[in-house]
């Protein structure tokens, strides 16, 4: 008995002795935004009682593809409300998966807000709009919900650019102030996206196309410009739509021929600087 | 007479009359033992389930985007890893020593110059070299399977990057192509299995410590899993009963589990430094140390 008494103080001596080093852990786990949603009871309520289980089990990434697996047939069937839940089940799961985001908005955004927008229980085609539109709208809070869990990668910021860009711009109808304002958020998203080094070059292209679509052709000018300043052994860069883009806004932008980018004689192309 | 016994005659042999040294030679050949009887109990057939869920994994779920399909085959594969370790360690350790007491066998083991302490920590041992063969082989085996799958996704995006109909469609089409290259060639999984692993010799630790105090098997393994669910919970627990301070005490007694859960977070692409990697494999391996003391103690005077 003396022993076993004193298997349990050694036990509890060592828990004491391994507190300060797992406290840091749990500290840096969450400091680094490890792991996902804490396991409490709304969530196991919603998650049903077999993926709960897998769950506790440590499970986790497993769960939340198996949800996300799920999502799919429930795009098929057009099942938007089971198919929105999950989206929002899986992102509270592992709010780190850019992935998951990205995809939840495309189907807030697009598949959702179309199906909604065509659904025959509608009473008019007005509120067709204004459905799809709220859509449009869950799309974009539920992005930027995204941004604020993952700010440091590029993708949230330029999936929110286009969603500004192709849809909540056209939700603006004939209203210019509301599309300048959307394709000025566009801007501003493609702007932040294309800061991060790994962000393909095409971003930069998409952000100096919202600068003109929102009216600031002179900003978008020089930023073509700035594109065209850069290092020309990039093979990424796709020069020649850079090369078109400063030439026809030095033209509608009528720039003093002293202050265009240097052309070539021999064939009037832009000079590559050195 | 049995292989283990006549090994253990061997090494017995050598020792001197008097008072039985410590050797981790005997713990070494118990070790050893321990290892091929499990390998007897055709413990690795559970490869042979996992080999399958790797091949499904990366076989089915084509309809969704490059970066999913990778996501799912890592997630399944790990898991499993963790699932079927998980019930070799728990399962496995469970009936090391009912079975020795059933067939009587850890008498003449004992009546031999072998410390208690040699046994037990022979058949740990055995357990650990058990758990670490089937870890690496499913991980190589999650290793081939991803080569495949990379291959076949190589195939697939390089046929989006020449179709791509404009400038920008074909850089985009040239991401994924890169981005699959990168995931399939993330070597940062290596850690996730690290913490697997210790996460696994952890539990066995556990369950050893268990079936010290109980003869019943079914008792053992049914407390290795509620110790297993509880550990998983335990940075929860912690955080609900933050003012409890005799709670919070008795919670400290549980190794917290989940910290040990860093391949989702790999998945994703999250930085996991080896620093992290290596607090958390401090942690189990001193908390391996602790249980394997206490397990001693409780066993060095157990009537058997």
């Amino acid at each position: 008995m003396r022993h076993k008494f004193l298997a349990i103080l050694v036990l509890v001596l060592a828990a004491v002795l391994f507190s300060p080093l797992e406290n840091r852990i749990q500290a840096e786990r969450v400091w680094r935004k490890y792991g996902g949603a804490r396991v409490s009871l709304p969530l196991r309520e919603k998650l049903g009682q077999g993926t709960a289980v897998a769950l506790l089990a440590g499970l986790r990434g497993v769960v939340a593809d198996f949800l996300w697996i799920q999502n799919a047939d429930y795009f098929v069937k057009d099942e938007w409300v089971p198919m929105y839940r999950n989206i929002e089940l899986v992102t509270t799961l592992q709010p780190q998966s850019t992935t998951f985001w990205e995809q939840g908005a495309w189907h807030m955004g697009w598949n959702i807000g179309y199906s909604v927008s065509k659904d025959p229980k509608n009473e008019n085609t007005a509120q067709g709009i204004r459905r799809e539109r709220e859509w449009h709208q869950k799309a974009r809070d539920f992005l930027l919900r995204g941004i604020d869990n993952i700010p440091q990668q590029y993708d949230l910021y330029f999936a929110l650019g286009w969603l500004y860009w192709t849809k909540l711009a056209k939700d603006c109808g004939e209203n210019t102030d509301c599309q300048r304002a959307a394709y000025s958020k566009a801007a501003e998203y493609f702007g932040a996206a294309g800061e991060f080094p790994e962000a393909p070059t095409y971003i930069g292209r998409e952000y100096a196309r919202a600068l003109e679509k929102c009216g600031r052709d002179r900003d978008a000018y020089e930023y073509w410009k700035t594109l065209w300043k850069a290092d020309h052994k990039m093979t990424n860069q796709l020069w020649t739509e850079v090369e078109r883009n400063i030439k026809r806004l030095e033209d509608a932008l009528a720039i003093p021929e002293d202050k265009r980018v240097p052309r070539n004689k021999d064939d009037g192309s832009l000079q590559v600087p050195l | 007479m049995t292989e283990s016994q006549v090994n253990l005659t061997t090494a017995a042999t050598a020792i001197k009359p008097g008072r039985v040294g410590f050797s981790l030679h005997r713990v070494w050949i118990i070790g050893l033992n321990t290892f091929t009887e499990s390998m007897r109990q055709k413990v690795f057939n559970i490869l042979l389930i996992f080999a399958l869920v790797a091949i499904s994994s990366a076989s089915f779920f084509t309809e969704f985007t490059f970066s999913e399909q990778l996501k799912f085959m890592k997630d399944f594969c790990l898991g499993a890893v963790s699932v079927f370790g998980t019930l070799i360690a728990i399962v496995g350790t469970a009936q090391l020593l009912p079975n020795e007491l059933e067939n009587r066998t850890i008498y003449t083991i004992l009546a031999k110059p072998v410390r208690r302490l040699e046994f037990i920590l022979g058949k740990y041992i055995g357990m650990a070299l058990l758990l670490f063969i089937s870890v690496l082989m499913m991980s190589l085996m999650l290793g081939a399977v991803l080569k495949i799958k990379e291959a076949r996704m190589v195939m697939v995006a390089q046929q989006g990057v020449d179709q791509a109909s404009t400038p920008d469609a074909r850089e985009a089409a040239e991401g994924d192509l890169a981005q699959i290259r990168a995931d399939t060639a993330d070597l940062d999984i290596i850690k996730g299995i690290i913490l697997i692993f210790i996460k696994l010799s952890l539990l066995a630790a556990i369950t050893l410590l268990i079936s010290t105090i109980s003869t019943s098997m079914i008792f053992n393994v049914a407390v290795a899993f509620m110790v297993f669910f509880a550990g998983h919970l335990r940075s929860a627990a912690t955080e609900a009963w933050a003012h409890h301070k005799i709670w919070l005490a008795l919670l400290a007694i549980l190794p917290d589990l989940g910290a040990f859960n860093v391949a989702d977070d790999i998945n994703l692409g999250n930085l996991i430094p080896w620093q992290h990697v290596g607090l958390v494999a401090a942690d189990g391996l001193g908390r391996i140390v602790i249980i394997l003391i206490a397990t001693h103690l409780i066993f060095a005077k157990r009537e058997i």
